[in-house]
């Protein structure tokens, strides 16, 4: 396909460098929020009093920056590089990426300026943009239908489309459904316990309709074009995308077990869960099986370790997923740490390692490199952000046990603060580890970018 | 199965029909079910409040005597977010309005502070929580459809964690003054608590008898504090042993 058409020509790299760039940007001041709030639950917030800054609002940045911010920044980017690249087409338009990206990075500052000074949010979880900027955002959502759907559809003229281009495909239109059902019904159609299933849904669906397709089709880009082999079974391929197409999208109500929504709706999504795990596994057999016999490379090749290591943290995220859906473990473990620690383990062991690897393997080729700048740096961040993750994971994990088994005890609520304070600290270490590493990983973001023009300059100067 | 690998089948099947599926099982369904549940707007709750003389009542009656200054500043109160306005001064007392006008207020900045991000508004029926959140005999039920069916609800707040309690049953739990020191210092009232203060919540006055400066509640405080204490205030029973003439004397 490529060969038609150059290469240079198909991906516009000005725009991939500018969303991955302020991907990381976002990554690294979400990073900080959290690592903010979570200093209030150790009893050190370093800015207490202060109505701008109070952990709360704080909180709600973590969260909402972590969606719009970072990864909308950070998969747009991808997509830009991978969806012509594997389509062998160009997207609708490069003024309209420009605006797109203007646009994008317009609507994260007013969330934040709206949630912290003007106190203006939703309490709506991963939606806590105020109200009145849920239509732009859905707008948006449309821009981004048509400037990827434009060269998947024409590629699908030709003939089947790979499996990336099926997973991209859906996510272009169940995105902008999420954002609107999610943000907008509970407001205005909908409230009480009707609206509860509505943003249930909607916290399940904004993961699991927007992040896992994207995120699943580049995986299905990156890792076959790193190891330069194809996927071990094209049939799993099939039975993985279907599905979690059929099974996802019913997920949702399990985030509100137990509670006033009719039972039929918490069974169908106990239900649909256990079905998903199943989907899941046959995708990660087919990437292992795919991983046969090329498995050194992940000494070498840090990119690719990323994504293996994210797969690995995928499958233990859904693995717990499929037991503590049941309503036995919900009992003890709604509402503790324990679900932090899951949510931590997927959205940045699984999604914010692949991301970064991803965006490891494009960044030095987008300024003519094969590499990163350095080799340590780029080693550093990986074993400091994995192990962080996982540490974390495991640490609120046992902590959320604590805090479940103790409010079921009818002790009095302080004993489960106060038990649950080592685990605390403990998470702003792993937290602090996990700052450090993206911090490492933006030195070297900015040494392969500033670096590698120089290099080409004097590449340039020996050959003339 | 070269269908299966196309853009439009992939879009319309797995994109619209399966996500409305979905979306029928997990959310139009369960609101048909309860659609005769009637909805109630703030006004209706406020008025509901004053017929039934609930806790809510008496509690904001109670903040608006404590504090007149910042009662009359609630009543001066314009906020294009949630559509409050000005209430004139000569209907400025407690009544369905200003009643309604608190909780609105109180609802909006609840949020904006985030505290359903750590305080829940749900009692399951397990776990032993009906006997954890409320007063046992006064307000411990489970929490049931129909108390989420109002405007204040909408998005619903029963939050995804806890590290502090659940809220929902708080009128009966704690009194006016306490949730006023809480809110001011989480560690004056309960020693070892990692809740933030928020002292922008109240203000310093100077008592003109007696020349002293105290911290009272300021407009949004008292917003807040009505809203926190109606929370749970239509489940609050008389305790079955509770005797008037015990009062009287």
């Amino acid at each position: 396909m490529s060969n038609t058409q150059d290469l240079k020509n198909l991906v516009n790299y000005g725009l991939v460098k500018a969303h991955v760039a302020m991907g990381l940007v976002f990554f690294i001041i979400v990073a900080i929020m959290g690592f903010l709030y979570s200093l209030q639950l150790d009893g050190i917030y370093p800015f207490p009093g202060i109505e701008f800054l109070s952990p709360g609002r704080v909180r709600m940045i973590h969260t909402a920056g972590a969606a719009y911010g970072f990864l909308v920044n950070m998969f747009t980017g991808l997509l830009y590089w991978a969806v012509p690249r594997f389509t062998g087409y160009r997207i609708l338009s490069d003024a309209l990426g420009w605006f797109m990206f203007i646009a994008l990075q317009a609507a994260v500052l007013i969330t934040v300026v709206s949630i912290l000074f003007l106190g203006q949010a939703d309490n709506v979880e991963w939606g806590e943009t105020p109200w009145w900027l849920d239509p732009i955002i859905v707008f948006w959502l449309l821009l981004h239908l048509i400037q990827f759907g434009a060269p998947l559809y024409k590629a699908s003229q030709r003939g089947p489309l790979y499996v990336t281009g099926w997973y991209i495909s859906a996510m272009l239109v169940w995105t902008p459904l999420v954002v609107f059902m999610g943000n907008l019904i509970p407001r205005f159609w909908s409230v009480g316990s009707g609206a509860g299933a509505v943003q249930s849904t909607f916290i399940h669906d904004l993961v699991g309709l927007y992040v896992t397709p994207v995120a699943w089709g580049l995986m299905y880009y990156f890792v076959p074009v790193i190891m330069k082999k194809p996927m071990w079974s094209h049939g799993l391929s099939l039975l993985g995308f279907w599905g979690l197409a059929f099974f996802y999208p019913m997920n949702g109500v399990h985030h509100f077990l137990w509670s006033p929504i009719p039972m039929f709706a918490q069974y169908s999504a106990v239900f649909a869960t256990v079905a998903v795990e199943f989907a899941v596994t046959s995708v990660l057999i087919n990437f292992m099986m795919t991983l046969r016999g090329s498995a050194e490379q992940l000494k070498y090749n840090v990119p690719l370790r990323y994504m293996y290591t994210g797969a690995i943290f995928y499958w233990i995220t859904c693995f717990q997923c499929a037991f503590h859906v049941t309503l036995t473990f919900q009992k003890v473990i709604h509402f503790t740490d324990w679900v932090t620690g899951h949510a931590h383990l997927i959205m940045f062991g699984t999604f914010g390692l692949w991301v970064l690897g991803m965006a490891e393997y494009i960044w030095p080729r987008l300024f003519g490199r094969e590499t990163m700048y350095s080799k340590g740096l780029s080693e550093g961040a990986y074993w400091l952000l994995a192990i962080g993750v996982f540490a974390m994971f495991v640490d609120l994990t046992a902590g959320g046990l604590v805090q479940g088994f103790d409010w079921i005890g009818l002790n009095p609520w302080i004993d489960s603060v106060n038990f649950s304070k080592p685990f605390w600290y403990f998470r702003s270490v792993t937290g602090l580890m996990m700052l450090t590493g993206l911090l490492m990983y933006a030195v070297n973001f900015y040494k392969t970018a500033t670096a590698g023009k120089s290099l080409s300059a004097e590449l340039k100067s020996e050959s003339v | 199965m070269g269908k299966m690998e196309r853009f439009a089948f992939v879009a319309l099947v797995a994109g619209i029909i399966f996500f409305l599926f979905a979306d029928f099982v997990s959310w139009a369904l369960p609101m048909f079910v309860m659609k005769d549940i009637p909805k109630k707007s703030v006004i209706d709750l406020a008025k509901e409040a004053k017929a039934k003389n609930t806790t809510a009542w008496s509690d904001f009656k109670k903040v608006a005597t404590a504090y007149p200054e910042s009662f009359k500043k609630l009543c001066e109160y314009e906020d294009a977010f949630t559509g409050v306005s000005k209430i004139p001064a000569d209907k400025c007392q407690p009544n369905e309005e200003t009643l309604a006008k608190a909780l609105k207020v109180g609802h909006r900045w609840y949020v904006a502070e985030g505290c359903w991000n750590c305080h829940s508004q749900m009692v399951r029926p397990v776990s032993n929580e009906t006997l954890r959140f409320g007063i046992p005999g006064v307000s411990n039920t489970v929490s049931y459809p129909s108390e989420y069916n109002n405007e204040l609800q909408a998005p619903v707040l029963w939050g995804t964690k806890r590290v502090g309690q659940d809220l929902i049953r708080e009128a009966a739990v704690h009194n006016l003054g306490w949730q006023a020191a809480h809110l001011y210092q989480p560690t004056s009232t309960s020693p070892g608590s990692v809740m933030p203060g928020y002292p922008w919540y109240f203000e310093e006055v100077k008592d003109p008898q007696t020349g002293k400066t105290k911290i009272v509640p300021n407009e949004r405080g008292i917003a807040l504090l009505t809203y926190i204490m109606w929370l749970g205030s239509w489940e609050v029973k008389p305790p079955k042993d509770f005797k008037l003439e015990a009062v009287a004397k």
